[in-house]
């Protein structure tokens, strides 16, 4: 992935060799590969029958011996269809990429990547950033997950993804670069604190009593459709419950004791043990301040909001 | 691009079931490697040291345990041990390392021990890289039929668990991509076999040598009998023009012209430079035409296919006088070749059809040397025909031969043995039984005793003649007779054709007497059921086609491929005449005009096949053709919303769509029963017909959309229908 290495010279006309460069090189995501973006490498096995092929055909030559011709001759011409089977199995194949939903600092995300095309395909290597994988091709569509490292939080501008291979026999190294603008927002790595804050008794354990219905909206939870009606009536609707009156939380930055990551971290702990609890809560941050909410779309916001902020923000992004 | 080697992750674990990327082979792929490993030492099953086969099933077993009961990984010392072992093993058994034999040994053992260090996917394929080279060393030993078989057997074989190797998920997988690869290649691999040009030998390897049956050098008594037991190949000849009668096919090979009392012995040509203290030019000259006789008087012309031997004999019906490449034509009036053939050879070759017509550098004295004190019983007989016959040579070689014809004399070939000092006197007068080198023995010394220069000729005699019209003559086709010098001219003199005319006329099998002898060696050949009728028309298909394979494929050298390409060039030149004299108009351009338009037809009616296909395709599949009916309606403004089903999305739209609705609803009707409803077949395939007649309708009778104003309907997804 040297060429992905090769960054930084400010001047402007190696930048503009370098964007044409890379233009060359790589596909768009969501496009069929195309003949010109495929590279053929050939492999030390591939360079070592080459070289069986010369040896062979001098052996046949200084014995005279036409079966070794003919096995010197059939050596070559299997390497030569398996780099046009090998290009063939590469070419059309479409890539498309499944970002994962969350990722966390410090682990690692799981990154789907979708490969579609018509006629089977037999062992792809999918390469990012030191993660790989191995897929086959069936029915149209193949699917891996890459499992990429996140060690710090914000925003990750992925590496390029490449995909390669070396069916059928390993002579050759068809490779094509598929490049995207993916970003994926990691969110900080959560820290339980140490002394768990009193939490308010089982008073209130029970999720509170049936209130009515309402319109099904996209992010709500499964498990509060009503799906008795839906049987019924074929309108997907959601169930609300009145909720006992909770505390409304604040996860409040300038509450919070230690460095910003720390602090950050410890707050992104929280938005996730109240969202766990099913409370309200909002989150005030230097220069923003989220609103109180609760669900999914609160929880999503919070942590996005986490992972924004601050002095590292910037450095993810390019 | 310094790409991380996918291999490279350390390994999942020891025994992984498919070998995606981990490191380690798994129990399978070894099993793999090792009956490639089999069937490419079973190439070289019949010319290697039996004790290879031990060395492989232990090496197998050794993996087999390893694998399974996880012993141990043999270490460095042992493995330096083995072949150290290896080595010292073939050195006992060939005596020494440097011939062929053993070097061929130790690729084999080096081979099979390899499998023994053998941890990953680069190990794997350098196994299999070795096994490719001893298969196209085992064709050193033999380019027959069943060896070639063989060995693409062994070829297919390598090159699955090398897909297997690529990722290849499972066996069958594995051999269609080996199948593809070799079928794919195969136009490739016979174009470039036949168009590559044919070289020399760039430098000298090492050779091997086998035993070699057939004539040999010095002949004793009872060595042509031994002959008569084996029924090995020879030669074959095919004659181009008439052939020869059975009493003419006399193929020379070599001469003896030195009696010592008890056999008969050759004279190289070195030998009789030195002896007679003359250059060895006199006795031999090199090219491609005899120096001793004008190849004008040649009657013959045949093209001969010899097997190998490491002497470099080339038989010669009569005199040779012209060959396709360089030979050694000896002043005897035989031939060799400039080196032994390794491999079976092909020999174009004009020849007199009788005895040389020039005489022998060595002087007719030389032709007449006996020991002086031998045989006195037959120098007296001599002696008495020669009186008799009033000093005539003629007259007198008459009733020598005569006389072999008169007296009880027996044609066998197994006579009692001579172990006398005047063996021409025990056998003329005692034993009186025995075969053609006896024979030509006794009347070359009668002749040499009355002073008529004589020498033995030692060569084949007949040949079965195939259907197909060569001849292929055998190790018991071997004869001897005798050449005498008259007036200018070598004579044949055959003493066997006066006692066993039969033996001349059909071969040494029509000989009934001594017969156990006759291919005595070869029990289970099937020349031992020329009798019985289908197992002789096999015996005959499988030698043409043996033959031809031997002629057309190994024998393919710079000569034969000159002529294929010729032969290719001139059918190609007519071809393009027949088409330029089909085809309308003149010239080259009109011609090219015209094949190019032909092969645009050629590419329509492909795509045209192409398209059917495709639509065939759809209607086989209702979901198929169900979304290509949504997406040609998505084209129409009318695309189905996310999440819906197709049979909802067709009835969503039917209301609207005017004409086209009830299509619409009867599509999502049988689009829903052939999904969800337990058919039979038959009724499947009706509600299939009737789905595909649906949508052709439904194309057909939906209204166009109206054509949009600026802005007028712009986003509104679902106006565009008149409603």
């Amino acid at each position: 992935m040297s060429v992905m290495a090769g960054v930084a010279p400010r001047e402007p006309r190696r930048e503009r060799l370098r964007r044409w460069w890379r233009g060359r090189l790589a596909t768009p995501i969501d496009a069929p590969l195309p003949q010109r973006r495929l590279f053929l490498i050939p492999t030390r096995f591939g360079l070592g029958w080459a070289a069986l092929v010369v040896v062979l055909l001098l052996f046949g030559i200084n014995y005279q011996n036409n079966l070794a011709y003919g096995l010197a001759f059939w050596l070559f011409g299997v390497g030569v269809v398996a780099l046009l089977r090998g290009w063939l199995n590469l070419l059309g194949v479409m890539p498309g990429l499944r970002l994962p939903r969350e990722a966390f600092a410090g682990g690692e995300a799981r990154l789907g990547v979708v490969l579609r095309a018509r006629r089977p395909r037999m062992a792809l290597e999918l390469h990012c950033d030191g993660a790989d994988a191995w897929l086959d091709i069936d029915e149209g569509v193949g699917e891996a997950e890459l499992a990429l490292p996140t060690p710090t939080r914000g925003s990750l501008a992925l590496p390029w993804l490449r995909i390669e291979t070396r069916w059928p026999l390993g002579l050759v190294r068809v490779v094509a670069w598929v490049s995207h603008d993916a970003e994926l927002l990691v969110w900080p790595r959560p820290l339980e604190e140490e002394a768990p804050t009193a939490r308010q008794g089982g008073a209130d354990e029970d999720a509170g009593d049936f209130a009515g219905l309402r319109r099904f909206q996209p992010g709500d939870s499964p498990g509060q459709v009503a799906w008795k009606q839906w049987s019924r009536s074929g309108v997907l609707a959601t169930k609300q419950f009145s909720a006992p009156p909770r505390r409304e939380r604040w996860l409040d930055y300038d509450a919070c004791r230690g460095d910003p990551e720390r602090r950050l971290s410890v707050l992104c702990a929280r938005v996730l043990a109240h969202h766990r609890a099913g409370e309200r809560f909002g989150l005030r941050l230097p220069g923003l301040t989220l609103a109180q909410g609760e669900g999914d779309g609160q929880r999503r916001r919070a942590l996005d909001a986490l992972a924004r902020f601050g002095p590292s923000t910037g450095e993810g992004a390019r | 691009m310094s790409a991380p080697r996918p291999a490279s992750r350390p390994a999942l674990s020891d025994k992984m079931a498919p070998f995606a990327d981990g490191r380690r082979l798994d129990g399978s792929l070894l099993r793999q490697l090792f009956i490639g490993q089999c069937l490419v030492l079973a190439l070289h099953l019949a010319w290697m040291p039996v004790w290879l086969l031990a060395l492989a099933l232990a090496v197998g077993g050794y993996r087999w345990q390893q694998w399974r009961r996880g012993w141990p990984r043999v270490g460095v010392v042992m493995r330096i041990a083995a072949v150290g072992a290896l080595v010292l093993a073939l050195r006992a058994h060939y005596g020494t390392l440097g011939s062929m034999d053993a070097l061929i040994g130790l690729l084999l053992g080096v081979y099979l021990l390899k499998l023994l260090e053998t941890q990953d996917r680069r190990d794997a394929r350098v196994v299999v890289m070795i096994g490719l080279i001893a298969t196209a060393v085992a064709f050193l030993h033999d380019q027959g039929i069943p060896m070639a078989a063989a060995a693409l057997l062994a070829f297919a074989w390598l090159l699955q668990s090398l897909v297997r190797l690529a990722g290849g998920r499972d066996r069958r997988q594995a051999w269609r991509e080996a199948a593809w690869l070799l079928a794919l290649s195969a136009p490739l691999m016979a174009l470039l076999f036949v168009t590559f040009p044919r070289l020399g030998p760039l430098w000298s390897m090492p050779r091997l040598d086998r035993a070699s049956t057939g004539l040999s050098d010095q002949i004793a008594p009872g060595d042509i009998a031994e002959l008569s037991r084996s029924a090995g190949r020879a030669f074959r000849a095919r004659f181009e023009g008439p052939d020869p009668a059975p009493g003419e096919r006399y193929w020379r090979v070599y001469t003896l012209s030195h009696f010592d009392g008890i056999r008969w012995s050759r004279a190289t040509p070195e030998q009789l430079a030195a002896t007679l203290e003359r250059p060895v030019g006199a006795f031999v000259g090199v090219g491609a035409r005899s120096p001793w006789q004008a190849p004008a008087t040649a009657r013959f012309r045949a093209e001969l296919l010899l097997e190998p031997d490491s002497r470099p004999w080339r038989p010669s019906l009569g005199a040779p006088l012209a060959t396709g490449q360089a030979q050694r034509y000896l002043a005897d009036g035989t031939l060799e070749g400039l080196t032994a053939l390794s491999s079976r050879g092909l020999l174009r070759l004009d020849s007199s059809g009788a005895a040389p017509a020039y005489p022998d550098p060595a002087g007719s004295r030389w032709h007449r040397l006996l020991p002086v004190q031998a045989n006195p019983r037959t120098r007296a007989l001599v002696e008495r025909l020669w009186r008799e016959s009033g000093g005539d040579p003629e007259a007198y070689l008459e009733s020598m031969m005569a006389r072999f014809g008169e007296a009880s004399y027996r044609y066998t070939l197994s006579p009692p043995r001579l172990v006398g000092e005047d063996r021409v006197d025990d056998f003329l007068f005692d034993s009186q039984a025995g075969y053609c080198s006896h024979y030509a023995s006794a009347a070359a010394v009668m002749a040499r005793m009355a002073g008529i220069p004589a020498r033995v000729v030692v060569g084949f005699l007949g040949g079965e003649r195939h259907p197909d019209g060569y001849y292929t003559v055998r190790d018991y086709d071997a004869h001897a007779w005798v050449e005498v010098w008259r007036e200018g001219g070598w004579q044949r003199l055959d003493p066997t054709a006066v006692i066993a005319p039969e033996r001349i006329e059909q071969g040494p099998q029509a000989v009934e007497e001594g017969a156990e002898a006759f291919l005595a060696d070869a029990r289970f050949s099937a020349l031992r059921l020329r009798e019985v009728g289908w197992a002789n028309r096999l015996r005959l298909g499988w030698e043409r086609l043996e033959y031809r394979w031997q002629r057309g494929v190994i024998g393919f050298q710079r000569e034969s491929r000159r002529s294929l390409l010729a032969r290719l060039a001139d059918g190609w030149r007519a071809a393009w005449a027949h088409l330029e004299a089909w085809l309308p108009g003149r010239g080259v351009l009109a011609t090219t005009l015209g094949l190019a338009a032909l092969l645009l037809m050629a590419a329509g009616v492909a795509l045209l096949a192409r398209l059917g296909a495709h639509r065939w395709r759809l209607q086989q599949d209702e979901r198929r053709l169900v979304g290509a009916l949504q997406a040609w309606l998505a084209g129409r403004g009318l695309a189905a919303l996310p999440g819906e089903s197709p049979a909802a999305h067709l009835r969503r739209i039917a209301p609207r769509a005017g004409p086209a609705g009830r299509a619409l609803n009867d599509c999502a009707d049988d689009l829903e029963r052939l999904a969800y409803a337990p058919l039979e077949a038959p009724e499947r395939a009706v509600r299939r017909r009737r789905l595909s007649r649906r949508v052709a309708e439904v194309r057909r009778r939906l209204p166009k959309p109206k054509p949009r104003r600026g802005g007028g309907g712009a986003g509104a997804r679902e106006t565009g229908v008149s409603s």
